[in-house]
C-alpha cells in the first residue's frame, strides 16, 4: 500500500499549541498553585474539587491531561483513575497522579490502577513542564494516528467495488460502505455475520469462485466478478474479497453483439444486390455483354466477392476475439470431412489447374471438433495452397495418426515461405509480400482466424516451408477419447512369442502386433496412439533408448514390459509395469493389464 | 394435404419471394423469373405475403428473416396458424448468421436456409433441391 508518508518531525507543529489540563485537588491552595503553574506554561486549565467533579468535568469538557491528587475525601485518586479508564472509550486520556506522601508504593498502586504517570508534591515547575511537553507530543501522535485511520477508512468506503474481509472461519471482519449497500440489510452491520449468511455460500466456495450471482431471480439480479486477496496478520489469516459489478460490462457485450448482427445484416444486404446484379449481368440475364463490358463486370464481381469474404473474416474475428464464437464440438469422422472439403474446393483447383489429392492413412480417425469450423479452416488452407501453386502442380492432403493425436497435412509445391516470415504467419494481417499479385483476394486474416478456431477446438496449427520447394501446413487434433478406438500395441522381435501374446490379449480387445518400432510407427499413423503397449525389449537394441522411443508412441499410454531380458527395477525406472518374462503366462499378463488400466471394466466406478 | 393434383405439382413452378429490400427483390425476380423460368410472386412484407398466399398458391416460399414489422419466422408462424402453407416448402433467406441462429431457423420448421449474398445464377437450382427435399419428407 502506498500512503503519503506523514513526516514525524511535523508532529510537533501539528500538536495543539496548548493543552487543556484538568487540575483535581480538594485543597484550594495546592489546586490554585498548580493551576497557576499550568497557566504560566501557556496551557488552559480546568479545576475540580472532588473525585465526582473530576469525572463530570472529564465527561463534559474533554480535557487533554488530568493532574489528579491521590487524596481526596469523596473518592480517592485510585478509584477516580479506575473510573476514568472505564469512562474513556476510544481516546486515551493521560492521567498524572500527584501526592505529598512519602515513599513510592502509593504511586506504584496508582499506576497499576491505570494512571500513566506521577509527580511528587510540591510539584517541580521544570518536571511538570517537561511532562506536559511529552504528553503534548504523545497526544499529537494519537491524533495523527486517528487521522490516518480515518483517511484509510474514507478511502476504503469510497471504493466503488464492494470490499469485504473475512477471517479463516468465514466470519466477516470488515466491510466497506459499498459492501454494506450491496450485501447488507439496513441497520444490520455485516461485520460479525458469516460468509454463509451474506453470500449463501461456504467460505471455500466463495474463494474458489470467479463470479457470483446476487439476488438471482429478482429484477435487479446481478453478476459480480470475484477477486480474492489472502493475507495474514499475527498468525491469523484473512481473505479480502473485492466484488466488481459486471452489469455494465454485460450490457456493453450485449450491445456489441447486437451491433455486430446489425452490421453483418446491413453490409450484406447491399452486397447481395451488387453481387446479384453483377452475377446476372455476367450470366447474360440481361442479354450478352460486349467483351470490354464483360471484363469490367468481372472486375467488379471479383472485388465484390473479396469484400464479402473480408466482411465474413472481420465478423468471425470479432466473434472469436470476443469469445462469442460458439463451438459445437462433436465426434467427427475426419476422412469424410476431408473428402467433403476437397470436393468443395475442386472447382477452384480446376480453374487454377491444380490437382487435389487426398491420402487417408487413418480411415477411422475421429476427433471432437466443430465440423463446420474445421471445414472452414481446411478450406482456408486448401485455397492458400492452390493460390500459391504453379499450374499443373499437386496439392496433397494427408491424414494420419501421431502420438499427439490426428494430424492433417496440406502439402503444396509453391514458392514456399521465407524463413523470416514463418513465425509471423499466424498473426493478424500477415501476408508475406503485400505486392504479391497472387495474394490478391486474401484478407491477411485467414490463417489468424484458422489458428484461433483450431485453438478453440483444442488443436494446433503448424507450418513448415522450404523456399523454392513448397510449404506444409499441419493441423494436430486431439483424438476423440470417447470414440471406440482404444487399442493395444504388442512389440516383439520373436514372431512366435508375438503371436502368443496377441492371442492371450485377444478376446474383445483391439490388439495389433509388430516386430519393431518402425512397424509401430506405421500402426500409429493408421490408428492413432495406442492406449496400452506390451513390449519385449529383447533384440531391440539398447533397452533404455528402446523404452524412450516406446514412451514417445503414446504420451498417456500404459506400458507393460513382458521380458526376461530386463528386471523389475529397470521397468520401474522407466515408469513401466514389469511382468516376469514371456513365460509368465496369460493370467499374469491379464492380471497386470487389469490392475493398471483405469478404464477396465471391474476396476472402474460402479 | 391434397393427394391428387395435376401433373404440374410434380414440378416446381410457383415461387413466392418475401423480401423487404426492393433491390434484392429485383435480383430475385431476375434470377428466379427470367433466368430460371419460375412464376414469381414478389412480396415486400410478411403482411403482404399473408394476403397473397391464398391467391397465388406458392409451392415454395423464399422468406427473408430480418424484416420490419413481421419477421421471417413470425410470418412463417402466422402462415402456419392460418393453415395456408400445408405442403409448401419454406426456405429462409438470411445474411450469414451464427450456427446457433441457423439451427433456430430450422427449428422454426424451415425446409432450408439460403445465405446472403447468394448466387443468382444457381439460386433457381438450389431452391428446386430444397423443394424436392421438402416434398420427400414425411408429413410431420
Amino acid at each position: 500500500m502506498t500512503t503519503r508518508q506523514e513526516n514525524p518531525d511535523r508532529v510537533e507543529d501539528e500538536a495543539p499549541p496548548q493543552l487543556c489540563v484538568l487540575v483535581a485537588d480538594d485543597i484550594a491552595g495546592s489546586r490554585e498553585a498548580l493551576a497557576e503553574q499550568v497557566l504560566s506554561m501557556g496551557h488552559r486549565c480546568l479545576l475540580a474539587r472532588s473525585g465526582a467533579e473530576t469525572l463530570a468535568q472529564v465527561a463534559r469538557e474533554r480535557p487533554d491531561v488530568v493532574l489528579l491528587d491521590l487524596l481526596m475525601p469523596d473518592m480517592d485518586g485510585f478509584e477516580v483513575t479506575r473510573r476514568l479508564r472505564q469512562q474513556a472509550r476510544g481516546l486515551w486520556l493521560p492521567v498524572i497522579v500527584t501526592s505529598a506522601l512519602q515513599g513510592e508504593e502509593h504511586f506504584v498502586h496508582a499506576l497499576s490502577q491505570g494512571a500513566d504517570d506521577y509527580l511528587s508534591r510540591p510539584v517541580s515547575f521544570e518536571l511538570l513542564a517537561a511532562k506536559l511537553r511529552h504528553y503534548r507530543r504523545v497526544l499529537a501522535l494519537q491524533s495523527l494516528g486517528n487521522q490516518l485511520a480515518e483517511r484509510q477508512r474514507a478511502i476504503h468506503d469510497h471504493i466503488v467495488d464492494a470490499v469485504i474481509t473475512l477471517d479463516a472461519a468465514g466470519q466477516v471482519n470488515d466491510a466497506n460502505r459499498s459492501a454494506e449497500g450491496l450485501l447488507g440489510t439496513p441497520g444490520q452491520a455485516l461485520a460479525g455475520q458469516t460468509c454463509q449468511d451474506v453470500f449463501g455460500l461456504p467460505l471455500p466456495e466463495l474463494l474458489a469462485r470467479r463470479e457470483i450471482e446476487l439476488g438471482s431471480g429478482d429484477s435487479d439480479a446481478r453478476s459480480l466478478a470475484v477477486s480474492v486477496g489472502n493475507w495474514t496478520d499475527q498468525g491469523r489469516s484473512f481473505h479480502t474479497v473485492a466484488l466488481h459489478d459486471l452489469s455494465e460490462q454485460r450490457r456493453i457485450e450485449r450491445m456489441k453483439s447486437e451491433f455486430l448482427a446489425t452490421v453483418s445484416h446491413e453490409l450484406r444486404t447491399p452486397l447481395t444486390s451488387i453481387l446479384g446484379a453483377l452475377g446476372l449481368l455476367a450470366a447474360g440475364a440481361a442479354g450478352a455483354l460486349p467483351q470490354p463490358a464483360q471484363e469490367l463486370a468481372d472486375v467488379a464481381r471479383r472485388n465484390g466477392e473479396r469484400l464479402s469474404r473480408l466482411i465474413d473474416d472481420v465478423l468471425d474475428l470479432t466473434k472469436l476475439e470476443g469469445g462469442r464464437m460458439p463451438m459445437h464440438l462433436r465426434s467427427v469422422a475426419l476422412a469424410g470431412l476431408l473428402s467433403e472439403t476437397l470436393a468443395a474446393n475442386q472447382a477452384y483447383a480446376q480453374r487454377s489447374q491444380v490437382q487435389l489429392m487426398l491420402e487417408c492413412r487413418a480411415e477411422g480417425a475421429r476427433a471432437r471438433v466443430d465440423g463446420d469450423r474445421l471445414m472452414q479452416v481446411m478450406a482456408n488452407l486448401l485455397s492458400n495452397a492452390i493460390k500459391h501453386s504453379p499450374p499443373k502442380a499437386e496439392v496433397r492432403v494427408l491424414l494420419y495418426g501421431t502420438a499427439q493425436g490426428w494430424r492433417i497435412d496440406v502439402v503444396d509445391h509453391g514458392a514456399g515461405i521465407p524463413q523470416a516470415f514463418l513465425p509471423l504467419l499466424f498473426d493478424k494481417f500477415a501476408q508475406a509480400d503485400g505486392s504479391d499479385r497472387r495474394a490478391q483476394g486474401g484478407t491477411g486474416l485467414g490463417l489468424y482466424i484458422s489458428r484461433l478456431l483450431v485453438d478453440r477446438m483444442g488443436g494446433q496449427i503448424l507450418a513448415q516451408s522450404q523456399p523454392g520447394q513448397g510449404s506444409t501446413f499441419s493441423l494436430l487434433l486431439p483424438p476423440d477419447a470417447q470414440a471406440a478406438g482404444a487399442w493395444i500395441l504388442c512389440i516383439d522381435r520373436d514372431h512366435q512369442r508375438l503371436a502368443r501374446t496377441c492371442d492371450w490379449l485377444g478376446g474383445g480387445r483391439n490388439v495389433r502386433g509388430v516386430a519393431d518400432l518402425a512397424g509401430a510407427q506405421q500402426l500409429l499413423q493408421q490408428w492413432g496412439p495406442p492406449n496400452t503397449v506390451v513390449a519385449d525389449p529383447q533384440a531391440q537394441g539398447n533397452a533404455d533408448s528402446f523404452c524412450k522411443s516406446l514412451r514417445a508412441l503414446s504420451p498417456n499410454g500404459l506400458f507393460l514390459l513382458m521380458s526376461a531380458s530386463v528386471d523389475e527395477a529397470f521397468a520401474r525406472a522407466q515408469q513401466m509395469v514389469w511382468i516376469d518374462g514371456p513365460d509368465g503366462g496369460r493370467e499374469k499378463l491379464l492380471a497386470a493389464l487389469e490392475a493398471n488400466s483405469p478404464g477396465t471394466p471391474g476396476r472402474g466406478k460402479d | 394435404m391434397a393427394a391428387v393434383e395435376t401433373s404440374s405439382s410434380d414440378e416446381l413452378r410457383r415461387v413466392m419471394c418475401v423480401e423487404d429490400d426492393p433491390d434484392i427483390r429485383m435480383i430475385l425476380e431476375f434470377s428466379l423469373g427470367r433466368l430460371a423460368g419460375y412464376e414469381v410472386c414478389l412480396c415486400a412484407s410478411g403482411a403482404q405475403a399473408l394476403e397473397q398466399v391464398p391467391r397465388f398458391r406458392p409451392q415454395l416460399i423464399l422468406l427473408d428473416v430480418m424484416m420490419p414489422d413481421l419477421s421471417g419466422p413470425q410470418t412463417l408462424e402466422q402462415l402456419r396458424q392460418q393453415r395456408l402453407i400445408d405442403g409448401v416448402a419454406v426456405v429462409f433467406l438470411t445474411a450469414k448468421a451464427m450456427t446457433d441462429e441457423l439451427e433456430d431457423l430450422l427449428q422454426h420448421g424451415a425446409t432450408g436456409i439460403i445465405v446472403k449474398p447468394f448466387d443468382p445464377v444457381t439460386l433457381g437450382q438450389d431452391i428446386r433441391i430444397y423443394w424436392q427435399h421438402g416434398r420427400d419428407r414425411p408429413p410431420a
